[in-house]
């Protein structure tokens, strides 16, 4: 591996890229095979690994031209154009550079505040291999330079998510959640992989560049392929309908949550989208924005009335993915990459932040049985509200300008998208700020609360080094003074005025007397995971019966008695040979059959 | 000597030997198994890691040689005919005898890339499942010969060029299967799986048989050897007419098909996995079904390719028979080995429709599959044999948290039921996803769509629930006190399938780079049919 290294350095960088993805896999395999029983090699060996690549992912920042590489991973065909050619490469890029460092960066944090989070945990080395294959995989999809590579890194991402969900595997919440996310992202990626045949099929190629060349080829398959390819990010992005994965996620450890389920992985969908932008009409454009628009109402509308902090938490990452998807289907996918840049610093931030607290209250979500924390948790307390602001998009923090492209991108776009965009961050301001009253301000409604104390720094310095960026990420991009600015900033104060008139000073949550029905729907998230489980239930299930019937009693039944009937005949009269020995059969039938093919050539 | 024929003979010699070594001294027993087909595995290593540089045409052991020498792509003007044709075919470390002259047959064997991954594979498997063979507690003398004529058997009949030999031996290798389940297996049903399992075996057999003495007495060449008779077809045109082809790959098709659990004539296999001693399984599920696809692709796709197309849409629609239908059966399933069981037979649905494809994309990707499906299965049900001897069920329900109790196994079992639903790094998913770009590309549009959805969801619905019963959750309390794999013995064969899964998942070219030009060779020569448009 460090040959690897050496060589990078000396092949004027072009194996940079590789030393980058390998790395955590390296570090990943070693745990597996060699540090199974020690906790500090491992989580050394994990965040080396990731420092590494961050440092390594740095140096390419100097290039600042598009380089490219390819390896063949699978070839078919001995013809000049071989018949099926799989490949695994890199292409790097502003898009591929940008995502690199966002997962690098955010990432190495995210993995030093494990260290502090998970310091009690039976299975830290196990954790840390997790954690390693998770930044391999997810590097692979950031570094990915055609469409089949992205696929195989997309299930890998796939398969460490179901890993790290299911970390404390021993309880049936975690277990569950992690078959759920897997099975639903599979959903997903039944269409992706449709739209990457189709694609390949038409035009014989999966490098992005090609398909890029000549991608009007696909003629009136376009909107299918680019629909079908779009499934995979509605899957990995939980975009509705397949976003019932995600909330249920949050049974992983927390910096899982903060990394996988809010910086990185649900990103990838939103990256994916970017990275094949040319390739959606405008028919697929409308349907890829209106999903966004409804997956970030809907989802900011089950906000509202969670108590569990992460779920909270959770829905608004739904809601803001919905918003970066909305921003690619109104054609931008530069503010989408924004939003998505800005969102991975801050949402991981208030992710760390609820780990931190969670911690210093023995495990206790529920924000209900928080408050006070104000003054016990000071750095949490300052950093989470640095993020909040962030999040709810007030000047001059970086969810402000980054929302404020998407807004006008929508205004400029469709205006009844622009509409739900304002509602949503009406929406955003309120449950951000209800959780914030209820956590951390007012009195401690619990025992554990009371006792909280700040977090070591292993955990806190990493919670201050992630508030930097969310506070002056924006200024990297651009302000439109407009309607949709003006729009943004009246959107949060309306949510936060809403917020502390409803949440200042109280011990239970007021909102269920206020508006009945509606408050329950919302907690219930509007009963997808029921309507879900029913149509599973009578069309997946049920068929499943029937042919489990039909092959027990029918083919299996019929098809053997029938049979049967016939051997019976030929048994009784093959008992004259009366010696019930297998062999000798065995031994008869060759021999016959010589006899019988003597017999017809001579 | 070829290496091939002692892979071939040193089992059957040990079994031999076996005979006359006394019943009591079991570890004398298992020693000399162990011993007759490690040395053979090593032989298959070997032939695969250095076939790329050997010499076309006859070989010996002194050529499984890595240092890479220029050899001559034409053989000595005064070789025999068998020589210039092995040289045609692309076969390597031949060599060839002559057994029944008057009718043709010959003790002919050669590996080209098709063969050469699955010998590997079958050697690996015999392995492990030697090493599997040790919760076999009484006639152990007995079970260890069988399992040796059953090793020196299917890949005897892998490797062998003479068609009759070929399936001899096939039948040599499962006979051993019949009388292992009688007399070794387990559970109330294993008398009637045992039945079973006959009754479809002999008659799939016996279809092939027909298919094959129709053959030999069509094309009136007076040879069961594979190359001559595929070079009296080239020279004299298709000798056959295009019904006689039909006929005759019909009857391959349903005969071998019944083999490999075709739908719908696959009733037989999860019943009979379950109720087979954990080698038996091992060996039948991962090599001894693959003589029936190979055999397909071997002998029915080269010989008979008109039949083979006027049959393709068929076996593709019998393919999705086995990958959707059978799937949905294994989501009811609530013992682990019959979830396995039916598994295993939906994953041949993919080896079936690459065949359909008919395309060097297709054949390539299925010979992939049996490779990875062959080690997979092993695995399997190998994992699932640990778990019934420890814990005395392999019902799910009364399993669970196994990852907390038994952490080696639970992290294989786990990292089995993730190939089993085609996750990228193993091998099965480069197979997989090759076969349905194939497909496609054959215009079963509609077919694998509903194929890749039975692959990528209704595969990962029942692996994962077979997981969150049996590994995740609170640890469940057993009849038997079972406890891990606690040596690196026990865990070898368990750790060197895995092993072999990842790195041929991870470099697919291994395998493909080999298979891919002897693909091209099975098919007839038209650019047109099997090159993809840039």
């Amino acid at each position: 591996m460090f040959l690897l290294l050496a060589s990078a350095n000396s092949a004027n960088g072009i194996h940079t890229p590789y030393a980058v993805l390998l790395l955590p896999l390296f570090a990943a395999v070693t745990i597996a095979l060699f540090a199974r029983q020690h906790r500090s090699l491992s989580a050394a060996l994990s965040i080396g690994a990731i420092l590494v690549s961050f440092c390594l992912s740095l140096s390419l920042l100097t290039k600042g031209i598009t380089t490219e590489d390819n390896i063949t991973w699978l070839t078919i065909g001995s013809g000049p154009i071989p018949a099926l050619e799989l490949s695994i490469g890199y292409v790097l890029d502003k898009l591929s550079l940008q995502m690199l460092l966002v997962v690098t960066g955010v990432g190495s944090l995210i993995h030093i505040f494990s260290w502090g989070y998970m310091r009690e945990d039976k299975a830290v080395p196990r954790y840390f291999a997790c954690l390693s294959l998770f930044t391999f995989s997810m590097l692979g999809i950031v570094l990915a330079n055609n469409l089949f590579m992205m696929f195989i890194f997309w299930e890998l991402v796939g398969v460490s998510s179901y890993l790290l969900i299911g970390h404390w595997f021993h309880r049936d919440a975690a277990a569950d959640a992690a078959k759920k996310a897997f099975i639903t992202n599979r959903i997903g990626d039944f269409g992706f992989l449709l739209g990457i045949i189709i694609v390949w099929s038409a035009l014989g190629t999966f490098n992005f560049a090609f398909i890029e060349a000549k991608h009007s080829e696909l003629g009136t398959l376009a909107t299918l392929a680019g629909l079908l390819l779009f499934c995979g990010a509605v899957g990995k992005s939980a975009q509705f309908p397949l976003h019932v994965w995600l909330p249920d996620a949050m049974e992983g450890p927390t910096p899982v949550s903060a990394l996988i389920h809010a910086a990185t992985m649900v990103a990838a969908g939103v990256y994916m989208i970017c990275r094949l932008d040319f390739i959606f009409t405008t028919d697929a454009l409308t349907v890829i924005a209106w999903v966004g628009g409804i997956t970030s109402l809907l989802a900011a509308l089950m906000a509202i009335q969670q108590d569990d902090i992460k779920r909270i938490l959770a829905y608004s990452t739904l809601s803001q993915l919905g918003y970066m998807v909305m921003a690619v289907g109104c054609g931008g996918p530069d503010a989408a990459m924004f939003h998505l840049t800005t969102h991975a610093f801050f949402k991981a931030l208030l992710f760390l932040g609820a780990g931190s607290v969670i911690i210093a209250l023995h495990h206790e979500q529920n924000i209900w049985k928080m408050g006070g924390l104000r003054h016990r948790m000071p750095v949490t307390f300052w950093t989470f509200i640095l993020a909040t602001l962030a999040l709810c998009g007030v000047p001059p923090f970086s969810g402000f300008f980054s929302k404020d492209a998407i807004l006008e991108l929508a205004w400029s776009d469709n205006k009844a998208l622009f509409l739900l965009a304002t509602g949503v961050a009406v929406l955003t301001a309120f449950y951000m700020f209800r959780l914030f009253y209820v956590a951390f301000l007012g009195s401690s409604r619990s025992t554990a609360a009371d006792k909280a104390q700040e977090s070591p720094y292993v955990m806190t310095v990493p919670l201050m080094i992630l508030a930097v960026p969310s506070v002056i990420a924006g200024f990297f991009g651009e302000v439109h003074l407009g309607l949709a600015m003006i729009a943004g900033i009246v959107a949060s104060i309306a949510g936060f005025a809403l917020a502390r008139t409803f949440y200042r000073e109280t011990k239970t949550d007021p909102l269920p007397s206020r508006i009945g029905r509606t408050a329950e729907w919302c907690r219930d998230r509007f009963y997808f995971d029921e309507a879900y489980e029913a149509l599973n239930k009578y069309t997946q299930e049920l068929l499943a019966k029937v042919t489990d019937w039909l092959d027990c009693w029918i083919i299996a039944g019929l098809g053997v008695k029938g049979i049967a009937g016939v051997t019976h005949i030929t048994g009784s009269l093959l008992r004259l040979l009366q010696t019930g020995n297998l062999q000798t059969y065995a031994l008869l039938f060759v021999l016959g059959v010589l006899v019988l093919l003597y017999l017809t050539l001579t | 000597m070829s290496p091939l024929t002692l892979i071939f003979l040193v089992p059957l010699l040990t079994a031999l030997v076996l005979v006359f070594v006394p019943s009591r001294e079991v570890r004398t027993l298992r020693g000399l198994t162990f011993v007759g087909t490690g040395v053979p595995l090593l032989l298959a290593i070997l032939t695969f890691a250095t076939f790329d540089n050997a010499p076309l045409g006859p070989g010996t052991i002194a050529d499984l040689n890595l240092n890479s020498d220029s050899h001559p792509s034409e053989p000595p003007e005064d070789a025999p005919t068998a020589v210039f044709l092995e040289y045609e075919n692309g076969y390597k470390f031949t060599e060839h005898h002559d057994w029944m002259p008057t009718l043709g047959i010959s003790f002919h064997v050669g590996v080209d890339g098709i063969n050469v991954g699955l010998l590997l594979m079958g050697m690996l498997v015999a392995f492990a499942a030697v090493c599997c063979a040790r919760d076999i507690g009484r006639r152990v003398k007995e079970f260890h010969i069988l399992l040796l004529l059953m090793t020196g058997g299917i890949l005897g009949a892998f490797m062998s060029l003479d068609i009759f030999v070929m399936y001899f031996l096939h039948e040599l290798a499962l006979v051993p299967t019949f009388i292992m389940i009688g007399v070794w297996g387990h559970g109330q049903e294993k008398n009637y799986a045992a039945f079973k399992i006959t009754l479809y075996l002999s008659i799939g057999a016996l279809l092939a048989l027909a298919g094959l003495i129709l053959l030999y007495t069509q094309v009136g060449a007076h040879t069961f050897n594979l190359l001559e008779l595929r070079d009296h077809m080239d020279v004299g045109g298709s000798a056959l007419t295009l019904g006689m082809q039909e006929t005759i790959f019909g009857l391959f098709l349903f005969g071998l098909g019944i083999l490999v659990s075709l739908w719908p004539f696959h009733t037989w296999a999860p019943l009979g996995y379950a109720a087979a001693p954990t080698a038996t399984a091992m060996m039948h599920a991962g090599v001894i079904k693959k003589f029936g696809l190979y055999m397909l692709i071997r002998v029915a796709l080269p010989l008979l390719p008109e039949g083979a197309q006027q049959w393709a849409g068929l076996l593709a629609a019998l393919a999705l028979g086995n990958l959707l239908w059978c799937g949905l059966v294994a989501l009811r399933q609530k013992d682990f080995t019959l979830l396995l069981g039916n598994s295993s037979v939906a994953h041949m649905g993919f080896v079936f429709l690459g065949i359909a494809s008919v395309s060097v994309i297709g054949i390539t990707g299925a010979v992939l599959v049996m490779i990875a499906h062959g080690l997979l299965a092993a695995l399997t049900f190998g994992l699932a044999g640990w778990l019934r001897a420890q814990t005395g069920t392999t019902e799910m329900e009364k399993l669970g948290g196994l990852l907390q109790t038994m952490p080696f196994i639970g992290t294989a079992i786990l990292m089995a039921l993730l190939a089993g639903c085609g996750l990228p790094g193993f091998a099965n998913f480069a197979g997989e996803a090759t076969i349905f770009f194939a497909a496609w590309h054959a215009e079963f549009k509609v077919i694998t769509t509903i194929a890749v959805w039975a692959a990528l969801v209704i595969g990962a619905v029942y692996m994962l629930r077979a997981a969150r019963h049996i590994l995740h959750g609170p640890a469940v309390a057993t009849e038997l006190d079972g406890r891990d794999a606690p040596d690196w013995f026990t865990r070898l064969p368990y750790a060197l399938l895995l092993a072999a899964l990842l790195l041929f998942g991870f470099w697919p070219r291994l395998l493909s780079d080999k298979i891919s030009p002897a693909a091209e060779r099975l098919l007839p020569p038209d650019p047109q049919q099997n090159a993809q448009q840039p």
